[in-house]
């Protein structure tokens, strides 16, 4: 064997320990490369260790970017799931991609299940239909909604689709009911005052009109100015009521402080109920307790005043009115009971409306104005209370106004009788 | 034929498929919002409610009309088979229900208009016959619901509710026929009554028969007139 032979004979075996050597640093690269997860390189040498760490780094920045954007994503999610719209994201063929919880509530879709199907397979309102298919989407459309699971209730959804993003929309939903009912109260309320209004109005111009044009005698024209009076006095009451109703509504609230004596109120409703009633019911008043309310007098004067002559119209004759007051540490009520014509179940809820009106005929021939229990309500909202209605049609009603323990302050000491101050506490 | 071919007819096809099953979705929606109005206008009596339903039967039929041609088309073209066949199938049934129902909400609105304009409305059997009206509406949406998720376990739960209404019927019926018998003068109202009542009833069953249709496009098993214990057997057998 030469030197060469022994020289090649060398190479050959470094050669071949090298391959070995990295085919074994190769395949500690493949079983770390093969891990799922991010794990310290495997100790190397040399180049390989070089290799190793490069490949190690490169590793962990696109795992913190990925990890990164996985957090935008959530966040922004969660983001669009707090909002108080219902939220769509729908692609250009109006499919779903994700929505959020109020956008599944209003529109009964399921964000799971339902991706990548049409929108309008589940919101199929004719309207929404064809405010998709017109495309016109600068103004939101609105559609009446029903719960998925029960009767379909009045309420109304606004919805609108935004374009975002490359060839993307957005498609947002709002309950907009209470706008909606805001709304149309308002419209109903200026119609009806106009319409109050104008009825005794039109009477009272008839009236001048035939005066004016005809000649009668003395007693004719006092015969018809007679008339003509009571609607004058009927128009000038509904704006006293329109009045009170916007000073309660305008008005800071009344200070906790001011002492209402809360005997000589009841006296007088009672008095006022007697007069109106000219001894066609009977009309008793008891009371209990020995507190007085802290507020405002006037406006506690008319709840009672209100309450009382409501008593006295929508009872027959021969019918029975017990008004009762009774205060304890816990709170007071004030109510007043009738064996009235009652209310239908279905109007208790719109009693406290402006101008609702059960029966109208009747509520205006006994010189209601429509406004008495809307101001009642405000009345009591300033005060911290409550009205409560109980009502049986044919049987009677008991409307009672119930204050809290806040509003009440121990009763002075009353003058002339033994004074026994109520211990507090 | 090229790969690339086949892979484009069956995409055109897909398309094809869910557009008419939108198309159908959509009609349901018309019809929901018709027998809404429908009853809306018998207890309100407000007589343009009553005229835009029956202006809008047309626009019930032009959809009819235009889906029966979509499936058509799509099989004298396509030839679907098996599962895709059931649904073409099951959509033309689909679509006949929803034309009856626009009829029957049609044939309230024309009852509210006659007792209506009698003004002679004696007979007041609106509560029951409200909410015999929105658990069908209820039942419409549920099996719309479940056409559009194809989910034949809410479909089954459709079929359930329809005896309530029939219940809700029958004690429509008994009441208005105490009222009858108590005054004769309400006879003629109570009697117009009675076929709003019955049109309810039917919006019912044809609910019924959608989500007979949407098991059917699922499971491929005809479950028509059989009992709905069955049904949830053979349902849960999976």
């Amino acid at each position: 064997m030469g030197p060469l032979e022994i020289l090649l004979g060398l190479i050959v075996v470094v050669l071949g320990w090298k391959l070995v050597a990295n085919r074994r640093e190769f395949a500690k690269l493949r079983r770390w490369a093969a891990q799922p997860r991010l794990t310290d390189p495997p100790e190397a040498g040399g180049a390989w260790g070089e290799v190793f760490n490069l490949l190690h780094r490169h590793r962990r920045t696109t795992l913190h970017r990925r990890r990164q954007l996985a957090q935008l994503i959530v966040r922004s999610r969660r983001g669009a799931q707090a909002l108080p719209y219902g939220v769509a994201v729908l692609d250009a063929d109006y499919r779903l991609d994700w929505c959020n919880d109020a956008a599944e509530e209003h529109l009964g879709l399921d964000a799971g299940r339902d991706r990548g199907q049409p929108v309008a397979n589940f919101v199929r309102e004719p309207g929404f239909v064809e405010y998709l298919s017109a495309g016109d989407f600068r103004t939101p459309v609105r559609i009446p909604i029903r719960d998925r699971n029960g009767a379909p209730t009045p309420r109304t959804l606004a919805l609108q689709i935004v374009d975002f993003g490359a060839e993307e929309h957005l498609l947002l939903s709002q309950d907009v009911t209470g706008d909606e009912r805001l709304e149309s109260m308002r419209r109903d309320f200026v119609a009806n005052v106009s319409h109050e209004l104008r009825t005794p109005l039109t009477v009272l111009a008839g009236f001048l009109e035939t005066i004016q044009d005809l000649k009668l005698d003395a007693g004719r024209v006092r015969d018809y100015v007679s008339l003509m009076a009571p609607q004058a006095e009927r128009m000038k009451r509904l704006i006293e009521d329109l009045l009170v109703l916007s000073s309660l509504e305008h008005a800071p609230a009344p200070p906790p402080t001011n002492r209402i004596a809360i005997r000589p109120l009841l006296e007088r409703a009672r008095q006022e109920a007697e007069a109106l009633s000219k001894g066609r019911h009977r009309i008793s008043l008891a009371a209990e307790g020995a507190h007085d309310l802290a507020g405002a007098e006037s406006e506690i004067a008319s709840v009672f005043l209100n309450l009382v002559t409501n008593a006295v119209r929508y009872t027959p004759e021969n019918g029975e009115i017990r008004i009762r007051w009774r205060s304890s540490d816990d709170g007071a009520a004030f109510s007043v009971e009738d064996t009235g014509i009652g209310i239908e179940p279905e109007h208790l809820p719109r009693l406290t409306e402006r101008f609702y009106r059960v029966d109208r005929s009747r509520s205006r021939e006994t010189g209601g104005t429509g406004l008495g229990l809307s101001i009642v309500k405000h009345a009591l909202a300033r005060h911290n209370a409550v009205l409560e209605v109980d009502s049986k049609p044919g049987k009677g009603s008991r409307f009672s106004a119930r204050f809290p323990a806040t509003r009440l302050l121990a009763a002075a000491p009353p003058v002339s009788t033994h004074s026994s101050r109520p211990v507090a506490g | 034929m090229p790969m690339g071919a086949t892979e484009h007819i069956s995409k055109q096809f897909e398309t094809d498929l869910d557009t008419t099953r939108t198309r159908v979705l959509q009609m349901g929606g018309l019809v929901e919002a018709q027998i809404l109005a429908a009853i809306q206008g018998f207890t309100s009596g407000d007589a343009a409610v009553i005229a835009q339903v029956i202006d809008n039967d047309a626009r019930v039929n032009g959809y009819e009309v235009a889906i029966d041609g979509a499936c058509n088309h799509i099989v004298v073209k396509r030839q679907p088979a098996a599962s895709d066949l059931r649904l073409i199938m099951a959509i033309s049934k689909i679509v006949t229900d929803l034309e009856r129902m626009g009829d029957e909400a049609k044939k309230i609105a024309r009852m509210a208009k006659r007792i209506h304009e009698h003004g002679g409305q004696h007979v007041q059997r609106f509560p029951a016959i409200r909410h015999a009206s929105q658990i069908a509406v209820k039942m419409l949406r549920q099996a719309l619901d479940a056409f559009a998720r194809l989910d034949a376990a809410s479909a089954a739960e459709v079929m359930k509710e329809d005896s309530e209404i029939d219940s809700e019927f029958k004690s429509v019926l008994r009441q208005l026929i105490t009222y009858m018998m108590e005054d004769p003068r309400t006879i003629t109202a109570a009697l117009e009554t009675v076929w709003v009542a019955k049109a309810v009833e039917r919006i019912g069953d044809h609910a019924k028969n959608i989500s007979e249709q949407v098991i059917y496009i699922v499971k491929g098993t005809d479950v028509r007139h059989t009992s709905f214990a069955d049904i949830e057997k053979e349902l849960s057998r999976e």
